[in-house]
Formats: structure tokens, C-alpha cells, sequence
């Protein structure tokens, strides 16, 4: 039955993934200045004709529903094109630079999870207290600081304590892993607070939510300790809403990661998009955004399945 | 024991390790390389990579004159032929010899039509290049312009491709096989290009380095903040005030005026400032030095149309009335023109090298004569486009300057020139342009180029503003280090660390 709910999932998700290419096409067209114009810059260099010859051989002559529907009919042989400014197949792009933005997404969900989690719960277990207060304007903060400038603080702070650190510099994971550990650590770390405090405020009001139900008070007159009641009987049920949150969380991560990736010098896809959607690389503007919408797709059925492991009583229908 | 010995020397290995080896330079970099092909690259970050890989026929000294380079010697015969002599013995980093044929090959591919090059429309002009005498290559010239044409031979559209490369069907925008000091050993997109030395390069000694690793951090609180912790030896510097954040015990700071400029050009057919006295009232409501003030904070110099740089064409800027801040003349010629209480126009302007700065400081200016501009501020994409279509009353931009005037002056004000998009038209100008051009005398060169530029400014389809320093930053360890009026990094092969 798991099986049927995927294939229909996916299979309705097709139209939904076309529809925002499509968008993205017509947006990315429809923005003045394309490719040609910025290739050429301020220099003007090439005659009328050489111009035209270029629109002629970037297929950028026909008509704009013409040119997508060629790229749709690539998609069936998997072919995304390759890159009018280097030459380079898309394919090969995104295989160079999502392995960048996978382990910065988890890793930043990892420092979510450990950060919002066990606060959310101390929070909600010492309600109105001065903790939960201190955990719920810690909360406020995070939710309140644009990335960006969490980045440039801890940049800032740490640039000047560890000079051994290697803090920038990019270096994949299977060349130098401690060296991989720590250029990724600035970045997932200031992700991370931003979505932990969004995990933080989900699990407190999730937890407190399931603490005032009949039979937490049931489990309480029968004598089961705290400790247990918390892990056992409350965590396990509040955690619901917060994995969905994570896989909301994890696909934001995947697709938005632009500032962090720019600001820390990551060579990941967040960076190559904004890099191609300034040069109007269309091909591959389209390649990153079909692959992002693909892959939010995925996840939440990711999260749908996970659903059925922590409450055995959801079904997939 | 013996394990005592091991563990010492990889202890000793990991010191020497953490301490960066002597031989490799890591440096940031803000922007990538857009395609690797020198014949076709635009970009200046693709410039400042190949101008290191490959080498042109000529070069420029640090004074900026031009020297030898892969031409052992050049020699101007008469004004319509240019004859170069090829040195002896250099290789591509492929180990294949350069020959006559690799030159001839290089020139006719950037001429090609087909190619689409952009330095193709400065050699429009060639009519024949042959081999001489075995290794000297001539160039004969429609016009009598070999002077002029001179410096694009120092320049990266010019370097010299091995044929055999070229036509063994190699992608040269994303793989190189050049003369020069350093040969790009790999490219990793969006993170770093290694340059290893040449270890045949013509000059003996040459390169210092063994390895140059530029990183490419596109913010500039990363750069500095990699310079501070020791990831990179030497950072481009954007923002005058991130100097505050290094000290100078640790840190050099490299200063270099440039040629290149700031401007406010303008559409000098629409509306009021299609009036050459409405455009000159701007000059003189616009006080430049204040701009280099608050936008440069003090790091650059005004500059008339040409660079004083330059210092045997350029007029300085005191010479011209006009560049002397002086509201009061503003406004009388505002009313002469016939807008005593100001007018309104547009200013485009993008958010790159604080174009959106120089935009604020020159609106708040011109509000004091009773000009109202309206600051329009556009993505890139967007601003070249406006750009290319005219569809501007003005825009401020910064555009590369040239060591020739001619190279310069023709293609921004010649009626139809191909970056005249102020649509500026003047017989007078176009007479002087191509006067300028073939002109042999270089005295009587100047004198034409001086006239030139007094009409420039009364007549401003441009208003020159001030030309910024380039900063770049090192650490103590780096040595030999410095940049050229054009920017150029070709000094790279002279830097060397402690």
C-alpha cells in the first residue's frame, strides 16, 4: 500500500513540478537583459548580425513556449542542457555543487534538532518559569535575526579567536574531512540557530499541547515517573508537528540557502543560482529549479513515511 | 624508538603544514572567472587568472610603457605596418614550441567573424598579417593607426594560443594551455583555481611561487575575515573601511590609482539634458572631491576625461573651470538654459562598486541647485540592458580606462561609436577622433587630444567623477607584491613569500 502512495505522490506531483518551471521560465525571460546583453556587458563589441547568429545558436530566436517545450522534451532523455556561459552540462554542475548544499542543509538541521529540541522541552515541562522565559526570548531572537547578519557576527567573533581553524576555504568531505568539519562548521551553525528556534517554539507548544491531555494526568495518578513520562508517553506524540517542521525546514534548506552559501564562500547550488540567474544562464536556471522542486517532492513523502514510524497509527492512504 | 621517530616527524610534518608552506600564495578573489577562452573573455576576473596563463606579443613595465614580451622586439616601420620579432625558445605549458604559426593562427582566429571576439573591432583595421624572415610576424594597416594600435597587443584578447591546442578540438573555456609564468592546474567552479609554476617559463628565475590558489569569497567580510584568521595571505580590499580591521603591524596595505573611472554618462537626446549648458550646469553643481570623500572615503582622486594618471595626455582637472564646485554658476547657467527652478531627471544605477552611493551623494547635490533626480536602482541584468537600448536620461558606471586616449575616446564619442550609447554626436568631435587616430607625430597627437578634451567637458555627454584606488591587503609574509594602473596582477610572477 506504502508503494501505491508513492507512485500516486509522485505522479501528482509532476504537474506541480512543471507548472513552477514553467513559471520560472517565463520569469527568468521576461526580466530585461538576457543572456547575450550581459555576456556583452558595457563593451558592445559584436555587429548586429553576430548577435543575432549568437540568439540563433542559443536557440533563444524561437518563440519562448517554443524553447520550453524543447527543454521538456529533453527532460524525457535527462538531458537539462548545458551552460551558455561555459559550456558545461548542467548534469555535471549539479553533481559538483549539490553535495555542497546536502551536507550544509544537514548538518544545519543537526544543530536545529540538538539546540531546539531539548530546549522546547525544558521550556514546556517549566512553564512560566524564569528558564522557559530566558528559552522563549532566546527563541524570539533567533526567529527575529536575518541570517546574514547572524553569519557576519559569528564570522567576525571567530575570525580573530581560532587561527588554526580552518574557517574558510572550502574543502570537500573526501579530501580532508577535519578540515571539511571545520570550514562547514560557521555556516551550519548559523542556519542552524535560525531553524532552531522555529524547532525550539514548535516543540513547546507541542509538548504542552499533549501535557494537559487525559491521559498524561491517567499516566501521572498511576505513578510513572517524570522522566519517563516526558520521553516515553509526551516527547514521542509532540514530535509529530516537529517533523514535519524539520522536513518543511530541510527543504527550505536545501533550495534557500543562498546568503550563507554567498557569505561563506561555499561553492554550493544556492551560490551557482544566484550566479546564474545574474547571468541569465537560463539553462541551468532551470536545471537548479526543476532539481530544488524534485527534491521537495521527495521529502515530503520522506516526512509523510516517518509519520507512520513514530505513530504507528497513521496510515498512508 | 623507532615509533618515537615517526610520530616526531609527522609531528614536525603537521607543524610545517599549519604553518603554510613559503612556496604557495593562497589569495581571495570576489568574483569568478566567467569562461577561460582569452581570445573571448570579457570579464576582468577572467582577465586577472589569464593574464598569468597566457602571454601577449607585448606587456606593460610597471610605469605602464609597453615592453617585449613573447615579441623579442617591435618596431613601428611607417605608420600603416607594425613588424614584431618572435623570441626564441619559449614553450606552452604542453611542452609544443611557439612558433610564427601559432601567432598567425592566434590573430586570424580573434579576427574571424565567426569567432565573435570582442578585441576583433580594435584590429578591423588590419589588412594582412604575414611571416617575415622566419620568426618576425608583420602586421599591415588599412589607416596609418599602428601606434595607437599598439597597446591591444599587451592586452588578454591578444595572448597567444597554441594552434595544435586550439585544434585538437580543446574546450578553451574551461581548460588553458598557454606561455606564461603559471599554468592553471585545476578549476573547481565556485570555489578556487590553482596556478602552478611554469617551471620552463622564458624567463629564467620567473616565477617566484610555486603555486597560487585563488579562492574565490564573493563577500568581503569573509575576505577580510580570511586574511585576519590566516586562511589567505592576500585579499582584494572593496570597502575602504574594512582597513580599519587590519592592522598595520600585521597586515600591508597595496594602494594603485587606476585608469578606470567613475561617470555619470548621459542621454544627451532626451528632455532638458539633451542641452550641452544644462549638462555643464551639472558640473559644477557636482562637487567631486566630496564624492571621493564620503563613497571612497578618501581612497581615489577626480579625474577629468582622461586619467591624470596618464600623465602625458591627460589634462588635469584643475585646468577645467568646470570641475571647481561653484553652485552660484550652476544656477545662472540653469537659468540661461531657461530652467531656473531646476528640473527632473532619472539616474540608473545598480547596486555594484557603490554606484548606488555615488548616486545619493550627486542626488543630494544636485537638490541644491534645484535639480530633482530621481535615483532608479536595477539589478545588473537590467541596468545593462537600459544601458545597451539608451533607455536612460542618465546612469552612473565605471568604465575601464585606456593607456591609448584613442582606444578610449573613439569607441564612447564617435557618432555611432560602439559604446556611444549617450548618443552623442558632434562633426567637430568625430573630425578630431579620426585626426587622432592616424596621426603618427605623438606631440601633435597630444595637441589634438587636449583639444578634445576641453570640448568633452564644456559639451559633458559624460561627467567624469573620480577614479578609486584599488586596495588589496597582505599579510606580512608576502613580499613583491603589486598591481597596475589597469588592474592588471601580471606582477603575481614577481611575489614571493617568506
Amino acid at each position: 500500500m506504502e508503494f501505491g502512495y508513492i507512485i500516486r505522490r509522485l505522479l501528482s506531483a509532476v504537474p506541480t513540478v512543471l507548472l513552477v518551471t514553467f513559471m520560472v521560465f517565463l520569469a527568468i525571460h521576461l526580466v530585461p537583459g538576457d543572456v547575450v546583453d550581459i555576456m556583452l556587458g558595457t563593451q558592445n563589441y559584436l555587429t548586429q548580425d553576430q548577435i543575432e547568429e549568437l540568439y540563433r545558436e542559443y536557440g533563444l530566436d524561437k518563440p519562448l513556449i517554443v524553447q520550453y517545450g524543447i527543454w521538456v522534451k529533453n527532460l524525457f532523455t535527462f538531458n537539462l542542457g548545458t551552460s551558455l556561459r561555459t559550456g558545461k552540462s548542467v548534469t555535471e554542475l549539479l553533481g559538483e555543487r549539490f553535495p555542497v548544499t546536502l551536507e550544509l542543509a544537514v548538518f544545519s538541521l543537526f544543530f536545529a534538532l540538538v539546540i531546539g529540541i531539548p530546549l522546547g522541552i525544558i521550556s514546556a515541562v517549566k512553564r512560566n518559569s524564569f528558564i522557559d522565559n530566558v528559552v522563549r526570548v532566546i527563541g524570539l531572537i533567533g526567529l527575529s535575526s536575518p541570517s546574514f547578519w547572524v553569519g557576519a557576527i559569528l564570522i567576525v567573533l571567530f575570525s580573530g579567536v581560532f587561527e588554526n581553524f580552518n574557517l574558510f576555504g572550502y574543502v570537500s568531505m573526501s579530501s580532508n574531512l577535519i578540515d571539511n568539519l571545520q570550514v562547514m562548521l560557521l555556516p551550519s551553525l548559523t542556519l542552524g540557530l535560525m531553524v532552531s528556534a522555529q524547532i525550539l517554539r514548535m516543540t513547546r507548544t507541542s509538548m504542552l499541547d499533549i501535557l494537559t491531555q487525559d491521559y498524561v494526568r491517567t499516566a501521572r495518578a498511576k505513578g510513572v515517573n517524570s522522566r519517563n513520562l516526558i520521553m516515553k508517553h509526551v516527547l514521542k506524540n509532540a514530535l509529530i508537528p516537529v517533523v514535519t517542521l524539520s522536513g518543511i525546514q530541510l527543504g527550505y534548506l536545501l533550495g534557500g540557502t543562498i546568503v550563507i552559501e554567498n557569505m561563506f564562500a561555499l561553492p554550493g547550488m544556492g551560490r551557482l543560482l544566484l550566479q546564474v540567474v545574474n547571468e541569465r544562464d537560463y539553462p541551468v536556471v532551470q536545471g537548479i529549479v526543476l532539481f530544488i522542486g524534485v527534491l521537495i517532492v521527495l521529502l515530503n513523502i520522506l516526512v509523510d513515511i516517518l509519520y507512520t514510524v513514530i505513530d504507528p497509527r497513521v496510515e498512508l492512504r | 624508538m623507532k615509533r618515537f621517530f615517526q610520530i616526531l616527524v609527522l609531528a614536525l610534518l603537521a607543524v610545517t603544514l599549519l604553518a603554510g608552506s613559503p612556496g604557495k600564495l593562497v589569495m581571495a578573489i570576489e568574483t569568478e572567472p566567467v569562461g577561460l577562452d582569452p581570445t573571448l573573455v570579457t570579464a576582468f576576473a577572467s582577465h586577472r587568472v589569464l593574464e598569468n596563463v597566457y602571454d601577449g606579443l607585448l606587456r606593460y613595465d610597471e610605469s605602464m610603457n609597453l615592453v617585449p614580451n613573447l615579441a623579442e622586439s617591435f618596431e613601428v616601420v611607417d605608420p600603416y605596418t607594425i613588424l614584431f620579432k618572435l623570441r626564441d625558445g619559449v614553450k606552452f605549458h604542453s611542452g609544443d614550441p611557439l612558433t610564427s604559426e601559432d601567432v598567425i593562427f592566434t590573430f586570424e582566429r580573434l579576427m574571424n567573424p565567426d569567432t565573435k571576439a570582442p578585441a576583433a573591432t580594435y584590429y578591423k583595421e588590419v589588412s594582412s598579417i604575414k611571416v617575415v624572415d622566419g620568426n618576425k610576424i608583420e602586421f599591415k594597416l588599412t589607416i596609418p593607426m599602428a601606434a595607437s594600435l599598439l597597446p591591444n597587443f599587451a592586452g588578454v584578447n591578444s595572448s597567444i594560443l597554441s594552434k595544435k591546442f586550439v585544434e585538437s578540438g580543446a574546450n578553451l573555456q574551461l581548460s588553458a594551455n598557454g606561455t606564461g609564468p603559471f599554468e592553471l592546474a585545476d578549476y573547481v567552479a565556485g570555489n578556487y583555481i590553482t596556478l602552478k609554476r611554469n617551471t620552463e617559463y622564458f624567463i629564467e628565475g620567473l616565477p617566484y611561487l610555486d603555486e597560487i590558489k585563488m579562492m574565490i569569497m564573493p563577500e568581503e567580510v569573509t575576505r577580510v575575515s580570511a586574511l585576519r584568521n590566516g586562511d589567505v595571505d592576500l585579499a582584494r580590499i572593496n570597502e575602504p573601511l574594512s582597513l580599519n580591521q587590519l592592522p598595520t603591524d600585521r597586515f600591508k596595505i597595496h594602494r594603485n590609482a587606476v585608469l578606470s573611472y567613475y561617470l555619470l554618462g548621459i542621454n544627451t537626446t532626451r528632455g532638458p539634458l539633451s542641452n550641452p549648458k544644462v549638462r555643464n550646469a551639472l558640473n559644477y553643481a557636482i562637487n567631486r572631491e566630496m564624492i571621493v570623500k564620503l563613497v571612497a572615503f578618501d581612497e581615489g582622486a577626480v579625474t577629468g576625461p582622461l586619467n591624470p594618471e596618464l600623465e602625458f595626455w591627460a589634462m588635469k582637472p584643475s585646468q577645467f573651470s568646470e570641475y571647481t564646485y561653484n553652485p552660484a554658476k550652476a544656477r545662472e547657467l540653469l537659468t540661461e538654459a531657461g530652467y531656473p527652478n531646476g528640473f527632473e531627471f532619472e539616474i540608473v544605477a545598480s547596486q555594484r562598486y557603490s554606484f548606488d552611493k555615488v548616486a545619493q551623494v550627486i542626488q543630494a547635490q544636485l537638490a541644491e541647485v534645484g535639480v530633482r533626480a530621481k535615483i532608479n536602482l536595477v539589478e545588473w541584468g537590467i541596468f545593462i540592458s537600459k544601458w545597451r537600448e539608451s533607455d536612460f536620461d542618465s546612469f552612473i558606471s565605471l568604465n575601464s580606462g585606456s593607456i591609448d586616449p584613442d582606444i578610449q575616446f573613439n569607441r564612447t564619442f564617435h557618432t555611432g561609436g560602439s559604446t556611444n550609447v549617450f548618443l552623442y554626436s558632434n562633426p567637430e568631435v568625430d573630425a578630431l577622433l579620426d585626426r587622432g587616430r592616424s596621426e603618427a607625430d605623438i606631440n601633435e597627437r597630444q595637441k589634438i587630444y587636449n583639444q578634445l578634451q576641453k570640448i568633452l567637458v564644456t559639451e559633458s555627454p559624460i561627467i567624469f567623477l573620480y577614479s578609486a584606488n584599488t586596495l588589496f591587503a597582505t599579510n606580512n609574509s608576502v613580499e613583491g607584491f603589486r598591481s597596475l594602473a589597469n588592474e592588471s596582477l601580471i606582477f603575481l610572477r614577481e611575489t614571493s613569500k617568506k
